[in-house]
């Protein structure tokens, strides 16, 4: 018997349904809506790029369902070498880290600030940052397999909370007239940067491509992507209106995270202010998140060191985790109270990118590998 | 294992003799060894152990045919008892001491055993550890054959497989496992008996060692195993696809795999009416959570979010509180501390004096306890009904693991108030998400998902509408009733 057990992050038991398709793209576009809508999301008339970046990224979610159809992604690390070559898989690799670390860090920092706003303005955020890495890896150490599982839970205790939202509908204050003007008088920038943060929000589904071989081949693919991404259009559309009803425009613009300023006006019989209980909760959606991220790195960090075909063991992966926090309260030192801007600009930009690119790339070194094999023959 | 497993025990497969058995039964004042003439001046020798026979049955079923014994050999006179043949020291060993006769034909040098052992034990009484108001009153006993004779009585099948093994090098403790063939997954089948064969140990006292060394995580407060003393409980879970493993000596059946959700199931769901055993399984798991969440939550409010608090319920706290020596957390910790201390002795006592202790500490210390000054009124209500409440889950190892969540949410509620239990919420969710009984994850059917079977989940929805069995047990049978019939 042995005391401590094998340490296996990337071992797979069995095939997860597709539904935990449906609720992952749905959990990872709902990420960054809580941390950095209100930048430019303020005018009622974005109902409209709502709906039309949500059609938008149903076309592209078909375009990865593509990939999901492919024999080369169910292989996992093999189909993506055999279809890229190793040279450029690292390549890749090299250039996904800095992006991905990006990523954990907005995640990591932004949630960090919510709780330093709203909860406990005394405490060192690198406190906060060394609790959320710490479960987060205690999440990632159990492994992909087990981590994609965590899904179902995060997802039920965060889905319910649109309904709080509800109450903001029927407020005395709330005005249809809020909603005016639904037609844009002129096309400014500031439209064009709404459109750019929706479709940067909806980004987080080309993610999921290197969990093909846990999700496995299946036919039903596209339709669980497109539910998930309905949900989440739907949750933006209830989310966005809300915020109208409560702020209007003029006042939205100035508020930092509405979704929270707006929960904190609700209150239960027992608890005066249910937003600490709400952004707690929060929570179990952000560290899921993280955890899947650290695989990834951990794994992106395999392929560029070419460690590969090693075994998988506690002190890299840790070592790995070790960087990423570290990276985390330098970042959280030097440049989230400064620069804050513009690493969230960087950041939509670079979701904006990523969403457009995986799937139509692979889609496309699918089909040119197809065709070249098919040539051979 | 830390230090190096050495073999102790080397099977002695060498024929037995007459001297060997003297020899291993030295100083063992109760061996009995006796010699019979037959009626055809045959001598038989008999060794047994004098104190775990049926003194009773052995000169009817055995010395009285053997005096009556002519030509026949010796085995074939034997006609009411199943007489084996045996041949080495060891299996002779086992069978001596586990309740046997030993025969031995000097002419023929043949060696035999008849099984007799003594039938003294409890009988078959009712449950004290699953009661329940309706429903079957039976429960299992120590001796594994009326425990195996009442899982049959309910489940008549043919397909209902039993397969015996022997734990211990020194308690030789019979284990049966249970199941239905073409309905439970061979996979699960080989998994629990490959771990039953790799059992090396020499104490087997209770189910709960022989589920200790099955568990799949051996770090954890939770069950892996459900320990039921109920047949109809066994019976249940044999027909959903599971496996039943009964250990000799013990009234206490393992039942696997289960999941998280199982503790939470009562034999009583099914027998009320379907909206009430739903209601009173919602109330358990609600129970469960206030009694880990509910001191930590007030130490939460009362030490970092005051404002959490409706004006007029923060008067109560403050006037509660105000002369109060201690921090939340401490104020905690030790009335935590007590409530254990009296719930340990008062299982420690004697029925009637624990009754005594009971009032004792509920109302004597308590109400001392506030009057003195060490702890908050609030507080009291809160431990009581956080008390309370953990004695609702029907699987008293969870009752057990719930002081220890509490002490951990207790601390985490100390350090990062609302944040901290939620912190805790995940980090028991994730640890939950990780186990597995018998390789099964432990917390399905929410993950992994299988909507199908959260009709048997919060709430137990009509018989009718539960047509199918556990997809998470993965059974050979989907469908619980007989199509087009």
């Amino acid at each position: 018997m042995n005391v401590l057990t094998e340490f296996s992050l990337f071992d797979k038991t069995s095939t997860l349904d597709g539904v935990y398709v449906t609720f992952m793209v749905n959990r990872l576009q709902m990420l960054y809506l809580l941390l950095i809508m209100p930048i430019y999301l303020v005018q009622p008339y974005m109902i409209w790029a709502i709906l039309a970046v949500g059609v938008l990224s149903h076309f592209n979610l078909m375009i990865l369902s593509k990939w999901f159809a492919s024999d080369y992604s169910v292989k996992g690390y093999q189909g993506f070498s055999q279809l890229l070559g190793r040279p450029l898989l690292r390549f890749l690799a090299f250039l996904g880290l800095p992006l991905l670390l990006l990523k954990i860090s907005i995640l990591v920092l932004g949630y960090s600030e919510i709780v330093h706003q709203f909860v406990f303005p005394a405490v060192d955020r690198n406190w906060m940052l060394l609790f959320l890495m710490v479960v987060s890896i205690y999440m990632a150490a159990q492994g992909m397999e087990k981590t994609i599982r965590f899904i179902v839970i995060a997802f039920f205790c965060t889905i319910w909370m649109i309904v709080l939202y509800y109450s903001f509908f029927t407020y005395p204050i709330a005005s249809l007239s809020d909603l005016y003007p639904l037609i844009p008088e002129n096309s400014s920038d500031f439209f064009w940067k709404g459109i750019l943060l929706i479709w940067s929000s909806l980004s987080g589904p080309e993610f999921l491509i290197f969990l093909a071989p846990w999700l496995g081949k299946n036919e039903k693919i596209p339709k669980y992507l497109s539910i998930g991404n309905a949900i989440t259009v739907i949750e933006y559309l209830l989310l966005f209106v809300a915020t109208q009803f409560f702020f209007g425009a003029d006042l939205l613009r100035q508020a930092k995270f509405p979704m929270i300023e707006m929960i904190r006006y609700l209150q239960l019989p027992v608890f005066e202010r249910i937003d600490i209980i709400l952004i707690a909760l929060y929570m179990f959606h952000f560290l899921f998140t993280i955890a899947i991220f650290l695989i990834y790195f951990y794994g992106g960090l395999r392929i560029i060191f070419q460690k590969r075909d090693e075994p998988i063991n506690r002190l890299s992966f840790f070592l790995a985790c070790l960087f990423i926090y570290v990276s985390l309260v330098l970042l959280n030192e030097w440049l989230w109270e400064e620069e804050q801007n513009v690493l969230v600009d960087f950041h939509i930009w670079a979701g904006a990118v990523s969403y457009i690119l995986v799937p139509s790339f692979l889609v496309a070194m699918t089909k040119i590998k197809e065709r070249t094999k098919g040539g051979t023959f | 294992m830390f230090f190096k497993k050495k073999a102790q025990h080397k099977e002695d497969q060498s024929p037995v003799t007459i001297e060997r058995l003297k020899h291993l039964t030295s100083n063992i004042e109760d061996a009995i060894f006796v010699e019979h003439e037959t009626k055809s001046s045959k001598t038989v020798t008999l060794i047994y152990i004098k104190t775990i026979i049926d003194e009773a049955r052995l000169n009817e079923a055995i010395i009285e045919p053997l005096l009556r014994c002519e030509k026949k050999p010796i085995n074939k006179c034997i006609t009411n008892a199943k007489v084996s043949d045996i041949s080495t020291v060891d299996e002779t060993e086992y069978k001596l001491m586990t309740g046997c006769i030993i025969l031995h034909d000097s002419a023929n040098n043949q060696w035999y055993s008849v099984r007799m052992d003594n039938p003294e034990g409890r009988g078959i009484e009712t449950s004290e550890t699953e009661t329940i108001l309706y429903g079957s009153k039976d429960s299992l006993t120590e001796k594994i054959d009326d425990n195996i004779l009442l899982i049959r009585r309910r489940l008549p099948l043919s397909t209902l497989k039993t397969e015996s093994f022997n734990l211990g090098s020194q308690t030789k403790t019979k284990v049966v496992m249970l199941y239905i063939e073409g309905l439970t997954n061979p996979q699960l089948i080989s998994i629990a008996r490959e771990k039953i064969l790799s059992i090396d140990f020499d104490q087997f006292l209770d189910s709960s060692q022989v589920a200790a060394f099955m568990e799949d995580h051996i770090h954890t407060v939770f069950p892996q195993f459900q320990q039921t003393d109920r047949p109809d409980v066994c019976s249940q879970s044999l027909g959903m696809g599971k496996i039943t493993i009964l250990v000799n000596n013990t009234p206490f059946a393992l039942n696997a795999p289960i999941s998280f959700f199982h503790l939470f199931q009562s034999p009583e769901d099914y027998i009320n009416r379907w909206v009430p055993a739903s209601f009173l399984r919602s109330l358990r798991y609600i129970s469960f959570l206030l009694s880990i969440t509910l001191i930590p939550l007030y130490v939460a409010l009362t030490t970092h979010h005051y404002q959490m608090v409706p004006i007029q319920i923060l008067f109560v706290l403050v006037e509660s509180r105000g002369k109060l020596p201690f921090a939340p957390f401490w104020e905690g910790v030790l009335m935590l501390t007590v409530l254990e201390i009296i719930t340990e002795a008062s299982l420690r006592m004697p029925t009637k004096s624990s009754q005594t202790l009971g009032i004792i500490g509920g109302i004597i210390i308590g109400q001392a306890a506030v009057q003195a000054g060490f702890v908050s009124q609030v507080l009291i209500v809160l431990v009581g009904v956080s008390a309370i409440a953990s004695f609702l889950v029907p699987n008293y190892s969870i009752t057990k693991a719930n002081s220890l969540l509490q002490l951990i949410f207790l601390i985490l509620a100390d350090v990062l108030g609302m944040i901290g239990i939620v912190f805790g919420l995940v980090i028991l969710l994730a640890h939950l998400n990780g186990l597995t009984s018998l390789k099964q994850p432990y917390f399905a059917p929410i993950a992994p998902f299988y909507w199908k079977d959260w009709l048997d989940l919060f709430i137990r929805a009509p018989l009718q509408w539960m047509k199918v069995r556990p997809e998470s047990l993965h059974p050979l049978q989907k469908w619980r009733y007989r199509k087009g019939r």
